[in-house]
């Protein structure tokens, strides 16, 4: 609807006009893409029926690895998810400007991811149909869940977090919503029925200023809630794992060791989605190479965290002198999942030091294969985790291998499309970039769209 | 019409929509269950009735009680009177329901149509159809031209048939066992002048020597072995014998023993005796070395250690060891070890018994094991010729399958097919049925009458337990029928009305031997009510026999040349005995003892061998006798020697139903028609063969990940010196771990009088699985099958892990055994240690608190429940189990008719979706609880048995109290040996080990 747009005749204009004139256009490649999705979703939703209905058992998971690509998937996304408050919150605490025109894609990112994380404990259900009973509700039997249980503190953390990831995107979206509204005053037909919906969700925002300085303090407040976030939901997730007397799960290093990688893979992830989101919307005037290099640092320094971590679980499985834990991290390198391991050193470890080199984070196209990499590799990292150490436990009598079913990489790639089925639907309704907040930028002449800047 | 008003609406909306929802929660539209419209007298609902028969899954005759529920059979168990089992069962004993409820069954009469295919007739036109030609044959005087097979058992069918040929006018009865005693007793009589089966009291002997059989597994009486052996051989009291096996492979058997000397294939022979000519020159036999002296000169050990393949320092001290022995047993080569000269062996081995003066002390005749004599092989020969000749018109057989049992060398096939009417007797199809023209389908030994006499002074009444579930009929009672139908002279002499009146009448004159003068009702209820009569019978003296001077000691000829340097042993599997136990779904998902495999044949290959040929495990390899060839996978085991290799028999079917039909080989097919020379009985040690690898590879499906325990201490192993003195420091009190053990204990309610446990003697469990099976059989276990085997899902509760210890680090993943070895360097000899595996119920369980939903929690009495129907799944349970004792149900598991009949009521089957394991028989600790409740009483030590420890041959399981320092379970636990599996996880197991004791490496 290009009548939206303005003549860009300023330059909070043109931020206006650029922003929301991507809005709305249904062209035929938009519509292609969602047809897949939505061909891919249908499929993923059919091998859940089929699993629902004839059990777990058409999914690979097996004795003794009762985990499989099912909870990889979980913690994947739930990693994912992790960039956005990393980038709005905390970044935004830290008054690092750069973060304006990233942070509305990585906070959707967040959103998104959660609600495809979300789906993972329900799919692994052996018996979906009872899934309410991990939730605390009131029953004649006077029964609770089992509050020592890691996984009903998953439930906590990650319903917390989603929450609170909800209302602080939301919140700073009101302003825009209320411009779009704006923008959309006067129209008929379905601009009219646009106006509501737009007019219902900015709140009666009007930009006065009582308004700006509740909405100020709100959002610094939420920003200040968001952040221990970051660090929660991920060691919470860790301790499902860190909480069992497995061997390469019991480790005290798994809360940091996972919070690092979730930032790495939320990153990397953030970098994969909008690259193509910036050429495809034609924003490529506002995420420009400044953005990632700031990325690429923030990359590069996470990786090495979770460099350190995979060698101080290495050095704590010798140091400790516990044969058992020390067979299992053996086996994990030089075993029948020796595959994935490399992946996932090379991935992770290995590539994203290329970072070190400022060409290279400033190059997009390098950055984005790296990016691709990192997140192939840090799935790679929570197979690994998994499966490995399930797989050879303490009684070699009960080892076993695991291969996943088609069920679950049917499930798998599903989880992509409904992730990317929403990610498309924000980047078509909802201002990908905070016009708010550019428009501030310029106006404290911190950034300007085009503006290849060297130092924030 | 009146119209709905809105409340109305909003009812039947609400309603309908409610019960939409409700409907699709369902899993399966609930069934009614009809209460009895007449009870019947006997039957209270809930209640179980039981009743004592025996058990004919093998020749051994144990006595059974059999458990039945609303009229169905649910479970066998040891009848604890009889003095075969002594209350125990093996595996295939507690799988022989799984016979009465097989779906292959043979449902009614068959008779084979024009098109060469079955149809169902009536029993009237089926036997009408047997008794015309029959009438026919007669007629044309042709009667001899009947032929009868029937399998070895003694008892009062045997003699029916006998009586019932003989009316007939029939001389031709060949009995056809395909695993028997003959060269033993023909030794016997060559040795003794005693053509019978003595009675081994392996219970009495502190040293046994086996030269081969497996008598823990598949020789004669396993299960009375299996009791006698965890007796003497088990650690008790600071004591235990000690166990040498002396043969080329390491059999189920062997594993147990505490050294093995791996003698060549057909080396028993020559250490027999040339240990006996070291008793004999150094004066050890006494007196009795006189007599045996000439016999046995010739064989220094110096002359036979090259032929047997041992050194002859190690004869003599093997000799002086037996010799010097409190009490000794040797025992013979048994099937695997039957070569062409396997009598002299069995000669060899009765001279060695004699010389240590074992006769009629660790081996008595008298209570003689009772078995008919089969048919020689030359006389089977004999009678394959007539076949072929055409001069076997009509062809019965009953409770034998010599199509697949016996060699293919004989074509006992090929000559059935010129029989005019080949009629079987089965009750599965099997490969002599499916050659048949007419099927008279006989009760399982579940539904019918019968009786066996599996020893002297042993006769065990067989009672039918429900009423058949199909169209079958007592063969006796067929035989009768015919008899009726022939009239005149035929009938007359066999003028009962059924078979169950014949058996009365016989067991009239058993009245005499056992009861005599008492009124016949009340001994013919007793011997019911008791499972059948047995009196003690005294031992008889035997003299050497003049015979044996004559008996010929040459080493038996192999075929083959000399291009094919391995031997083939050819042994009985454990599970399926000689193949009648392949069609039962649990004794093909019980892991084989030693392998661990399921479902398969294998190749079992030294890793030398293995290494020369260059195979590993699950590779296929081709192996050729000059008789045939076959391929099967590999199964690299240290546990042979490297010129043999072993192949399991009991696979290979090409029919016998949908579990059995084309899995594996049947190592006959390499087999030729050799005998052993003396006793006419088959030679399954008589070819060698060549091997070859086909460059194919299979999954070859084991329950074991690891065989090699990487010195996890998970399954320990001490000498009998430690564990004296761990046992006297227990009792000082001195040692303060098994105080640890008895503290857990302490993990059930305060105020509960019980913390159930159990301890499990790894000095006595001999690796049978026998427990496996019954927990299958008591806990509605299902059956999953090959495919999902292989994905790791086989859902036992209980498993028995073999670990082969001293297998080398590096090596350790997947099925590989053994690191390589260069040809010639001494590869070590595994010894293998069987450790039962079940839930361990923690006191301080893993899985109880990361269960979000408390599915699985600590009950009052300290047992670790699992509750199906809170179960959501999420299996972290499982993942946090360091012993990976839970299962998961993947699927609905389809319990196909009539097999769900066997379901034990008292036991959930699980649905989809849900985790289980082991309940410690939670179903039989509450009835033992309720009763004792009813009784204002606490539940006394030994009153709740699991279905493990009841069935257990060897008593290596105990259950019991905790809380009671009296109970047995509480004395284990605090025992010197006492240890916990991966006890430093402070898991606070209910489960203790008690540590194997090994006299192994004594005799440096």
């Amino acid at each position: 609807m290009a009548s939206v747009a303005p003549p860009a005749r300023t330059p909070f204009a043109r931020v206006s006009r650029d922003i929301i004139g991507a809005l709305w256009e249904s062209d035929l490649r938009f519509r292609l893409m969602m047809l897949l999705l939505l061909v891919v979703l249908g499929w993923a939703g059919f091998a859940w029926i089929y699993q629902i209905k004839y059990g777990m058992g058409t999914a690979g998971i097996t004795h003794p690895v009762m985990w499989g690509v099912y909870i990889t998937n979980f913690v994947f996304w739930v990693g994912i998810a992790h960039s956005g408050t990393l980038i709005s919150a905390i970044l935004y605490l830290l008054r690092s400007g750069w973060r304006t025109t990233i942070n509305r894609t990585a906070e959707a990112m967040t959103i998104f991811a959660v609600m495809t994380a979300g789906l993972f404990p329900l799919i692994h259900l052996g018996r979906v149909w009872y899934f309410y009973f991990l939730a605390p509700y009131p029953n004649q039997r006077l029964l609770w869940p089992n509050f020592r249980s890691p996984l009903i503190w998953d439930f906590f953390a990650i319903s917390t977090y989603f929450t609170i990831s909800l209302l602080f995107w939301y919140s700073g979206l009101i302003p825009d919503l209320a411009t779009i509204r704006d923008r959309l005053k006067g129209a008929r037909g379905l601009g009219r029925l646009k106006e509501r919906i737009y007019g219902y969700l900015s709140l009666g925002w009007h930009g006065s200023d009582s308004q700006w300085k509740n909405y100020r303090r709100a959002y610094l407040y939420m920003a200040a809630i968001a952040t221990p976030l970051v660090l929660s939901v991920h060691s919470v997730v860790s301790w499902d794992f860190a909480m069992a007397v497995t061997p390469g799960w019991h480790s005290t290093i798994f809360a940091p060791y996972f919070v690092a990688g979730a930032i790495f893979s939320g990153i990397a992830m953030v970098i994969t989605l909008s690259v193509p989101f910036r050429w495809a919307l034609g924003l490529e005037d506002y995420i420009t190479e400044y953005h990632y290099d700031n990325m690429g640092k923030l990359l590069l320094l996470t990786s090495l965290i979770v460099g350190y971590a995979y060698i101080a679980e290495y050095f704590m499985a010798w140091f400790s002198g516990d044969p058992v834990e020390w067979e299992s991290f053996r086996w994990r390198a030089l075993g029948d999942y020796s595959g994935p391991f490399v992946i996932m050193m090379t991935c992770n470890v290995v590539i994203p030091l290329l970072c070190f080199f400022r060409r290279i984070r400033r190059n997009i196209a390098a950055i984005f294969v790296i990016s691709i990499f990192v997140n192939i590799g840090m799935w790679y990292e929570r197979f690994v985790i998994i499966v490995t150490s399930l797989a050879h436990e303490y009684s070699p009598g009960a080892w076993g291998l695991y291969k996943p079913s088609w069920v679950e990489l049917s499930i798998t790639v599903g989880s992509f499309a409904w992730f990317l089925f929403w990610f498309m639907l924000f980047a078509k309704t909802l201002p990908a970039i905070s016009i708010t907040e550019v428009k501030e930028s310029i106006a404290e002449g911190v950034w300007k769209p085009g503006d290849k800047k060297e130092e924030a | 019409m009146s119209e709905i008003k809105r409340r109305d609406f909003l009812k039947i909306i609400g309603l309908s929509g409610a019960s939409t929802g409700l409907v699709g929660c369902a899993q399966e539209p609930a069934k009614k269950l009809i209460p009895y419209l007449v009870q019947p007298e006997e039957v209270i609902p809930g209640v179980a009735n039981w009743y004592a028969s025996g058990c004919r899954e093998c020749p051994a005759g144990c006595g059974v009680y059999v458990k039945v529920r609303e009229g169905r059979p649910i479970k066998v168990e040891g009848n604890p009177d009889h003095p075969v089992n002594a209350g125990r069962l093996c595996a295939r004993g507690q799988a022989s329901l799984q016979g009465l409820y097989n779906p292959d069954r043979i449902t009614s009469p068959l008779r084979r149509n024009e098109a060469g295919e079955f149809e169902p007739i009536p029993w009237d036109e089926a036997e009408s159809v047997l008794a015309g030609t029959l009438r026919t044959m007669r007629s044309e005087g042709r009667a001899d031209r009947l032929y009868l097979i029937t399998d070895g058992a003694a008892g009062t069918l045997d003699r029916f048939f006998d009586e019932w040929l003989g009316a007939a006018g029939s001389p031709n009865r060949v009995i056809h066992e395909s695993f028997d005693a003959e060269p033993l007793r023909e030794a016997n009589r060559l040795t003794f002048g005693l053509a019978e089966i003595p009675r081994f009291d392996i219970e009495e002997a502190d040293l046994v020597v086996s030269f081969g059989a497996g008598f823990l597994e598949t020789w004669i009486s396993p299960v009375q072995y299996a009791h006698g052996f965890s007796a003497s051989q088990s650690f008790s009291d600071g004591r235990k014998g000690r166990f040498i096996h002396i043969a080329p492979r390491l059999s189920l058997t062997g594993s147990n023993a505490d050294e093995w000397v791996a003698a060549g294939p057909t080396g028993a022979m020559l250490i027999a005796l040339a240990m006996t000519r070291v008793l004999v020159a150094e004066g050890r036999a006494g007196a009795r070395g006189a007599a045996i002296r000439p016999l046995v000169e010739p064989f220094t050990p110096e002359r036979v250690a090259e032929a047997a393949q041992v050194e002859p320092a190690r004869i003599e001290r093997l000799a002086r060891e037996f010799g010097d022995a409190p009490s000794s047993v040797a025992l013979p080569p048994g099937f695997e070890g039957a070569d062409r000269n396997a009598t002299a062996a069995h000669v060899a081995v009765n001279l060695l018994n004699y010389a240590a003066g074992n006769i009629g002390r660790t081996v008595r005749f008298g209570p003689n094991v009772l078995r008919r004599r089969p048919a020689s092989v030359p006389r089977l020969q004999e009678m394959v010729e007539t076949m072929r000749g055409g001069g076997v018109q009509t062809l019965l057989v009953h409770g034998t399958d010599p199509v697949h049992t016996l060699p293919a060398g004989l074509g006992f096939a090929e000559a059935l097919n010129r029989v005019d009417l080949v009629v079987s007797f089965a009750s599965f199809i099997d490969e002599t049925a499916a050659h048949a023209d007419l099927i008279l389908p006989d009760h399982t030994p579940l539904e019918g009458w019968g009786d066996h006499e599996p020893e002297l002074g042993v006769r065990t009444l067989i009672q039918p337990t429900m009423n058949p579930i199909f169209e079958t009929k007592a063969t006796g009672d067929v035989l009768l029928s015919v008899a009726a139908r022939l009239g005149g002279d035929v009938a007359s002499l066999l003028n009962w009305p059924d078979y169950s009146s014949y058996l009365r009448d016989a067991w009239r004159a058993v009245q005499g031997e056992f009861a005599p003068g008492a009124g016949f009702e009340e001994f013919w209820r007793a011997a019911l009510s008791r499972g059948g009569v047995w009196r003690q019978v005294g031992t008889q003296a035997v003299t050497l026999n003049r015979a044996v001077a004559g008996v010929n000691f040459d080493e038996p000829t192999l075929d083959g040349d000399a291009g094919t340097p391995y031997t083939l042993i050819a042994y009985p599997s454990p599970n399926l005995y000689d193949g009648r136990g392949a069609n039962r779904p649990w004794l093909q998902e019980l892991p084989d003892p030693v392998t661990k495999v399921v479902w398969n044949s294998w190749v079992e290959m030294h890793p030398v061998a293995a290494d020369r040929l260059g195979v590993r495990t699950g590779d296929v390899v081709a192996v050729s006798s000059p008789h045939g060839q076959l391929e099967a996978p590999a199964f690299v085991y240290g546990g042979l020697r490297r010129d043999t290799v072993a192949i399991p028999i009991g696979q290979g079917h090409a029919d016998y139903g949908r579990w059995a039909r084309d899995r594996g080989v049947n190592p006959l097919a390499l087999l030729p028609a050799a005998a052993d020379e003396a006793s006419g009985s088959i030679a399954w040690l008589s070819t060698q063969v060549s091997l070859a690898a086909t460059g194919r590879r299979v999954n070859l499906v084991s329950t074991q990940g690891s065989h090699d325990d990487l010195g996890r201490e998970i399954a320990e192993v001490v000498s009998l010196a430690a564990a004296v003195e761990a046992e006297a420091h227990a009792r000082d009190g001195v040692e303060s771990d098994p105080q640890a053990l008895v503290d857990s204990a302490e993990d059930a309610d305060p105020k509960s009088p019980y913390r159930w446990g159990m301890a499990i003697d790894l000095s006595s469990c001999i690796g049978c699985s026998a427990c496996v099976a019954a927990c299958y059989a008591e806990n509605n276990i299902p059956v999953v099958g090959e495919q999902r085997c292989a994905q790791g899902r086989e859902m036992a509760w209980l498993r028995v892990e073999s670990y082969f210890e001293q297998l080398h680090e590096g090596d350790a993943h997947g099925n590989g055994h053994g690191a390589a070895q260069e040809d010639g360097e001494e590869v070590p000899a595994p010894h293998v240690v069987h450790l039962p595996t079940m839930c361990q119920h923690c006191g301080n369980a893993p899985c109880e608190p990361v269960c979000p939903v408390y599915a699985t929690y600590h009950n009052p009495e300290g047992l670790n429940i699992q509750v199906y129907n809170r179960c959501v799944g999420t299996r972290y349970c499982s993942n946090n189990c360091p012993y990976k004792a839970r299962r998961f149900e993947w699927f609905d598991y389809e319990v196909r008719f009539p097999l769900n009949l066997q379901l034990n009521p008292d036991v959930t089957v699980r649905e989809k979706g849900v985790m289980e394991k082991c309940t410690f028989c939670v179903q039989r600790i509450m009835k033992a609880r309720n009763d004792a409740n009813a009784e204002g009483r606490d539940v006394d030590d030994g009153e709740v048995t699991p279905a493990c420890a009841q069935t257990c041959p060897a008593e290596a399981i105990v259950f019991g109290n905790l809380r009671d320092p009296n109970s047995r379970v509480s004395r284990l636990a605090r025992s010197g040996r006492a240890y916990h599996l991966l006890g430093e996880l402070n898991t606070r197991p209910a489960v203790t080990y008690l540590r194997e004791v090994s006299r192994g490496g004594e005799e440096t």
